[in-house]
């Protein structure tokens, strides 16, 4: 899953920056509106962090464009300003989901779990495909009940793969949302973290999907 | 019109005025009426007393002539108020001579009751006549032939004084009514030029009605010059007071800002780091966030217009925090009821009704089980003095409260210094408003199974 960040305070961004990828996500970030704006216009996000009082462009004007050229991602609003007519002209904006300064890191990563879910479809905090069972809570992969060791690679990309659960994802929507803007993208290391995946998942529950990509289904006649 | 008013205060000075100048001025007319009509009856009376005088006395003769009646036809009609009367004053038993309307009474001669004269000579009477009708007679002394050494004879002429006193009678009562007319006109043109001379203080009157309800935001039209000032005065004070409230809230605003989000960096960075005085600090910063919270929420509800209030149309507001609590709950899937006329409206800070309201929905969104309800409704206006309220109630279809719970929560919202906040249900900033405004908070069982929180506002 890949987030972007926008916050201007350079301590709460490193401090964001590492729960995010502690927690799996790619993450991007940026320090300003502008800059914000021109990412999330650009890159393909499953979740954005975004303040509300930022230098050169404000959040609210960022979301609001991005809305207007019908940026879909789900935007979590985190702002010291925490009035509810600032919640409301937030959540007007489009934001989905609205969480006040100070916060819980806990609280913001269980947010967006709910936003990256429910952007994907799924209802439920975990999220089953056939034998495969995720956890976004506690990030457990099992398999027939058995937890499966994955590494945070791995992991990324499974749950990518399961949230978009029958549907056909491509290589390069996979590195666009496992990597961030910085990451040496070479759609190889997907291949390389499929099969590894394969490895320790039995089964053919990844499927590759010949000249498009790969896909994940309960149901592999389906193909 | 009340008793400390400009219009009672003029409308009184007129009335006594009024009630002064102009029975003065009724007295004044009658008596100088009565004075003229007084004149010329006399002075007729003595035109004829001395036509008689002279006609009787002037001879040579050893008796007065009897007079020819030249002057006044009524002399020859019995009773009819109009007598001479010719008596010789020296000789008694003489003959005495009378105008036919006498006949054979007589009057009392004035001379003989010792009646002074006035400068001319001539005494006044007012008597009865022979048939009991008041008259009045002069008289004057002459001896016959105006020799020297002759007989003195009083000559005595009278005339009807009842119409005259009928005549004055007539003249008061019309004057009364006359003058009773002229002072309602003038009180009725008093009334008029207060109205018309004080519309300019009853459309200030009315545009501070205006802006207290919040339809207004300053004092408009062309007032006269002596309370334009005051106009300009008042809007400035508004508008001063509009500025301090609003450089209130934005400093407030600001001081959120760059407090809370080192705060934030702060509990972050200690609860990554596994040590005693990282527990410390955390433990630390959980309080100051606490305590800035509370203090900017009561430095925001200080910032109130105490003044000048506004009117918020409620159902925008109800409608905006609806769209945006659903979204935000979307996940559970919260269905909130909104039942709101459109025309009701809270008298107070639209920021205010969205604190109030959106802490209250947010409670219910976060206890229910997939329904809540916000119904607002204007409460019945009992008299016109009474102050409007408005009710709104926000109910959820969750668990609920005991009556224990719920009388443990209301008191904690009402003793507010006692209340923690951001523990509970965060009704304390609900009722801290509340109590701004002078409203009032409830908390009852719903019949949709959950909470029920009654809140009893003004209403613009």
């Amino acid at each position: 899953m890949r987030v972007l960040v926008v916050e201007d305070d350079k301590d709460l961004n490193r401090q964001l920056v590492s729960a995010l990828s502690e927690a799996g996500y790619a993450v991007d970030t940026a320090f300003d509106g502008e800059e914000g704006y021109y990412l999330g216009d650009t890159e393909p996000y499953d979740v954005v962090v975004l303040d509300i009082g930022l230098p050169k462009m404000d959040g609210i004007s960022v979301l609001e464009q991005w809305r207007r050229s019908d940026r879909k991602m789900p935007v979590i609003i985190l702002t010291a300003r925490d009035r509810w007519s600032d919640k409301v002209a937030g959540m007007d904006a489009g934001a989905d989901d609205y969480l006040a300064k100070p916060f819980h890191m806990e609280e913001l990563l269980a947010r967006m779990r709910a936003q990256v879910r429910r952007a994907s479809g799924h209802a439920k905090s975990e999220i089953e495909c056939g034998p495969v069972r995720l956890d976004t809570k506690s990030a457990r992969v099992t398999c027939d009940g058995q937890q499966i060791k994955l590494t945070s690679h791995e992991y990324r990309l499974l749950a990518y793969l399961m949230h978009h659960n029958g549907r056909v994802v491509s290589r390069t929507e996979l590195v666009e949302h496992l990597y961030d803007q910085d990451f040496d993208r070479d759609s190889n290391t997907i291949e390389v973290f499929i099969g590894r995946l394969r490895k320790k998942i039995p089964g053919d529950v990844i499927q590759t999907v010949r000249g498009l990509g790969y896909r994940m289904s309960d149901t592999p006649d389906e193909v | 019109m009340k008793f400390n008013s400009l219009a009672f205060r003029m409308f009184a000075t007129s009335v006594v005025w009024t009630l002064l100048v102009l029975p003065l001025a009724g007295w004044l007319i009658y008596t100088l009426f009565r004075d003229d009509v007084q004149v010329g009856f006399d002075n007729n009376l003595i035109k004829l007393v001395d036509g008689i005088d002279v006609d009787a006395m002037a001879t040579s003769g050893p008796e007065p002539l009897v007079p020819p009646n030249r002057y006044e036809p009524l002399f020859e009609v019995p009773n009819s108020g109009f007598y001479w009367q010719i008596k010789p004053l020296d000789l008694p038993g003489a003959r005495v001579l009378t105008s036919r309307s006498l006949g054979d009474g007589r009057v009392p001669s004035p001379y003989e009751l010792k009646y002074p004269s006035d400068k001319t000579g001539k005494r006044w009477k007012n008597t009865d006549g022979p048939d009991g009708k008041p008259i009045r007679m002069v008289e004057v002394v002459a001896s016959l032939g105006y020799q020297a050494d002759t007989p003195r004879y009083s000559i005595i002429v009278a005339g009807p004084f009842d119409w005259i006193e009928d005549l004055v009678k007539q003249f008061r009562a019309r004057l009364f009514v006359a003058l009773a007319l002229a002072g309602l006109g003038l009180l009725a043109v008093t009334l008029v030029q207060i109205r018309f001379g004080l519309a300019p203080l009853r459309r200030v009157e009315q545009g501070l009605a205006a802006i207290r309800s919040g339809d207004a935001r300053e004092l408009k039209g062309d007032l006269p010059i002596e309370i334009e000032p005051l106009q300009e005065e008042l809007n400035a004070l508004i508008r001063s007071n509009d500025d301090i409230i609003e450089r209130a809230r934005t400093q407030v605003g600001n001081l959120a800002h760059a407090l809370k989000t080192p705060l934030a960096v702060i509990t972050n960075e200690a609860r990554d780091t596994k040590s005693e005085f990282a527990a410390k600090v955390a433990e630390q910063a959980a309080i100051m966030r606490d305590q800035v919270n509370t203090y900017l929420d009561r430095a925001r509800i200080a910032a109130r217009a105490s003044v000048s209030g506004r009117a918020t149309p409620v159902l925008p507001v109800a409608e905006a925090l609806v769209r945006a609590l659903e979204r935000i709950n979307r996940d559970k899937g919260v269905a909130i009821t909104l039942a709101c006329p459109a025309n009701v409206r809270f008298q107070g800070e639209r920021q205010d009704l969205e604190e109030m309201l959106g802490n209250l929905l947010d409670n219910a969104c976060k206890w229910c089980r997939s329904k809540v309800f916000l119904s607002v409704e204007a409460a019945p206006q009992t008299s016109r003095s009474a102050s409007r309220r408005l009710t709104i109630a926000v109910e959820d279809d969750g668990k609920g409260l005991s009556a224990d719970q719920r009388a443990r929560i209301g008191k904690r919202g009402q003793r507010l210094d006692e209340s923690t906040p951001g523990s509970g249900l965060g009704l304390s900033i609900v009722a801290d408003f509340a109590t701004t405004y002078r409203g009032t908070i409830a908390l009852e069982a719903s019949p949709h199974g959950g909470l029920r929180v009654i809140l009893e506002l003004p209403a613009a």
